[in-house]
């Protein structure tokens, strides 16, 4: 009934966590993370008898030991993401020895996780599959609440830049979120803000945080994450003050101050096109002119050597006022 | 309108009621207490029976290494939540968990390295207890088992007391428990005699297994003194319990003389199950490991065999109640307050009527209590009805409850034999005055006045014939 549901999804590329180990002022590498990390789950665990948790890991790409039919396919590796654990589901297959001095919850999440962490874990330059996990966790929400009220949330505890390739799927992603009513709470941990996750926590209701202190990540994590949201209209918990709403571009997939949507699907981009790349609408002329005309001389410089091709494919419209509306 | 279903208690936090383990924690002597929390299984159990707020408060506090200042943590509170957070300040210290010298806040350095050893881990306190050898030679029992076996015990407590003085002979529990059924007051008799239910022990009845399994465990607590048991043990095993793996076996071995002493007494409530009395391994029952968990309900509360898990009972707007049961636990508790017409293979029908529910209400069960049992056990597809209950229905059973409350009683006096219209009029104006009037009948001359207005109207009626005689 008020039991709450707390899916953590890990940012774990060894890359990151390499310059965050080794930042001047104040260090964290992975071990002393993850022993933080096992301290916090613990304590959602410790809150309730009926707490459920998971935790999904996003990893770079791993590269195949075993040799593959595909010659190139080991040159080539994919991120991935996997679940570490789950409380409905344990690892049944070999449980570990009860501990006289530990409780068995704690004793068995523990150890899957990090042996899980150990199994996977291999050094790569590839940006880690962050959406992915994001995905395997809401999917997971999906199959444990259905028809039963667990107040569920995600937690994303990330280490790595802003991808911005993945914009479109993290806004996918934080579109179902809400619509299954997930809180989404984000801490980036290391590295310059991410956009894309505190507009993940605004939309959701959920908390952004970043971290300062690292050396108080448990601290942090405790008092601004372990709070069920039912309990956080009672405590003043940490909220952002500021948030930065850009979007990125459906063309360069980069971060726009200023974009153009088409207005047929709403499609973002960083200058103005003909042709919407997504729906196909052609836009007038004279809207384009104007909208180039407008631009500021830089990007005026970088939008040039692109020309109006027209495609000669010609699709009837289906709206008689196309218009490339400014954002 | 009254409604049963507003009894979501931590949903936000407000009407979190108190665990009755609580109460009996702060009466206890901080010596005791801080003896309590040097077991890590104890600070965990404990921590889970506090309300949302109060863990949460616990949890900022327990990775810091000095104490923080009363106006810090007080800006961690939104302003209405002030009232909450003052009131977990209060029970976190009566506890003695929360140290509150000098305007500073901290936790008790016990319970802090108490708590902390059961996050990580580590320690050699052994407080979660020693699991036993697998052995070939003594195979452990199932989860089904015993599940069958905590059900078992545990019905045969309730069948015992709910049909005591029907004139059935169900099977008697063993004398520790009859013991302390009649010690806590739910059930009266001596020795020679049957014992009898009472009151109280109607109301156990009714209440949700969870909450009545803590009733008696807290009954049993109160005896330990008289036992010369050390409490400080006896909370610690059944904490100890609490934090368990359900389907193993654990050793006896570092128990203490105490703790050996309540296995016997356990085995008979179904929270421990053991091969033989002499046994050198025990495995706990779900009705054990689910001790700090606050809802979910035991095996014990479906039908032995067949029957949805969560509810049976479905109630419709002609007072007609359909209980899709084949427990006799369950039919008896029913018998309580409804009318049984038929019974089938798993059905038992019957309907609510004002006499069903007036016999339930003289054996002391209330209204509420009624309502709330046919809410905890409603069929699966009640649920889907919003109110859960017809309306008419609870409004009635309320109604017939207040029937029993239709005369009050009130001490006073009777004023009469006056001698004209006129001395009862002057004398009654008086009485109205001063508003201690409870009745008045004119034509009868006489009125009947509270007993704290009697010393004015006597003194009254006293000054008038005095003045009057000469």
């Amino acid at each position: 009934m008020d039991c709450s549901h707390l899916s953590v999804v890990l940012d774990l590329s060894p890359a990151h966590w390499q310059i965050c180990a080794q930042h001047p002022q104040s260090p964290l590498d992975l071990s002393d993370f993850l022993s933080q990390l096992l301290a916090f789950l613990n304590a959602h665990i410790a809150l309730k008898h009926e707490n459920s948790l998971a935790v999904f890991a996003a990893f770079p790409g791993k590269r195949s030991i075993v040799p593959t039919l595909r010659p190139y396919a080991c040159s080539h590796p994919v991120s991935h993401s996997v679940m570490l654990y789950s409380s409905t589901d344990p690892p049944g297959d070999h449980p570990p020895q009860v501990d006289p001095n530990s409780y068995p919850p704690f004793k068995l999440l523990d150890s899957a996780v990090l042996s899980r962490i150990h199994d996977e874990l291999d050094d790569s330059e590839e940006p880690s599959a962050l959406v992915g996990a994001l995905t395997k966790a809401l999917c997971y929400i999906n199959r444990l609440s259905l028809g039963q009220n667990t107040d569920p949330r995600i937690l994303i505890l990330s280490v790595s830049p802003d991808l911005s390739t993945s914009y479109i799927p993290i806004m996918n992603s934080i579109f179902s979120a809400q619509k299954l009513k997930i809180t989404v709470d984000a801490c980036q941990i290391f590295g310059p803000d991410t956009v894309f996750l505190q507009q993940a926590a605004h939309l959701t209701g959920g908390a952004y945080l970043y971290l300062e202190r690292r050396e108080a990540l448990l601290q942090y994590l405790i008092m601004a994450f372990l709070p069920s949201p039912s309990i956080r209209k009672v405590l003043a918990v940490p909220t952002q003050d500021k948030i930065d709403f850009r979007a990125a571009c459906f063309c360069h997939k980069n971060i726009v101050d200023i974009g153009y949507v088409c207005s047929v699907c709403l499609s973002i981009f960083c200058q103005p096109l003909p042709v919407c790349s997504t729906c196909r609408t052609k836009f007038p002329i004279k809207t384009i002119m104007r909208l180039r005309s407008s631009l500021p001389p830089s990007d005026l410089a970088s939008a040039a050597p692109s020309p109006p091709t027209m495609p000669l494919q010609t699709r009837p419209s289906q709206n008689g006022t196309q218009n490339g509306s400014k954002h | 309108m009254p409604s049963a279903q507003n009894t979501d208690t931590d949903n936000d936090g407000k009407q979190h009621v108190q665990h009755i383990i609580i109460p009996f924690l702060q009466s206890q002597s901080q010596n005791t207490l801080t003896r309590l929390y040097q077991r890590p299984s104890s600070c965990l159990s404990i921590f889970r029976l506090l309300s949302p707020l109060e863990r949460q408060l616990v949890m900022n506090l327990l990775w810091l290494e000095s104490a923080i200042s009363a106006n810090t943590m007080h800006a961690w509170v939104t302003r209405e939540g002030r009232k909450l957070y003052d009131e977990a300040l209060v029970t976190l210290s009566r506890l003695h968990i929360l140290l509150t010298a000098t305007g500073k806040l901290a936790l008790n350095p016990t319970f802090k390295a108490g708590f902390r050893q059961a996050i990580t881990g580590g320690g050699s306190t052994g407080s979660f207890g020693i699991p036993a050898e697998q052995s070939d030679k003594h195979p452990g029992i199932d989860i089904e088992g015993l599940d069958a076996y905590a059900l078992e015990r545990w019905e045969t407590i309730l069948h015992f007391m709910v049909s005591s003085g029907t004139g059935q002979q169900p099977t008697r529990p063993s004398s520790g428990v009859l013991f302390l059924l009649q010690r806590s007051g739910l059930m009266s008799g001596s020795q020679n005699m049957a014992p009898q239910i009472t009151s109280a022990g109607f109301q156990f009845l009714l209440q949700p297994p969870h909450d009545q399994l803590w009733d008696l465990l807290l009954q049993y607590l109160r005896l330990t003194e008289e036992r010369a048991m050390d409490l400080v043990e006896v909370l610690g095993f059944i904490f100890m319990l609490a934090t368990m793996e359900l389907g193993r076996e654990y050793s006896i071995e570092n128990l203490g003389v105490h703790q050996k002493a309540m296995l016997e007494d356990l085995r008979d409530y179904g929270l421990i199950w053991q091969r033989r009395p002499s046994s050198k391994r025990f495995s706990p029952t779900r009705l054990s490991t689910t001790l700090t968990s606050s809802s979910p309900p035991l095996p014990t509360s479906s039908g032995t065999n067949s029957g949805p898990q969560e509810g049976f009972i479905i109630l419709e707007t002609n007072y007609r109640v359909y209980a899709y049961t084949d427990n006799p636990l369950q039919t008896a508790v029913l018998n309580l307050f409804v009318t049984l017409k038929y019974r089938f293979p798993n059905l038992v029908v019957g309907s609510i009527t004002r006499d069903s529910v007036k016999k339930a209400l003289m054996n002391g069960i209330s209204a509420d209590q009624i309502i709330s049992y046919l809410v905890t056990h409603a069929h699966p597809q009640m649920r889907k009805n919003n109110p859960l209950l017809p309306v008419t229905v609870q409004d009635q059973i309320r109604l017939w409850e207040l029937e029993r409350n239709r005369l009050k009683s009130r001490e006073g006096y009777l004023y009469t034999n006056f001698a004209s219209q006129a001395d009862y009029e002057f004398v009654l104006n008086y009485a109205k005055e001063l508003d201690i009037v409870l009745w008045e009948s004119p034509a009868k001359r006489c009125f009947f006045g509270s007993i704290e207005g009697h010393a004015n109207i006597k003194g009254f009626i006293e000054r008038r014939t005095m003045g009057a005689g000469p």
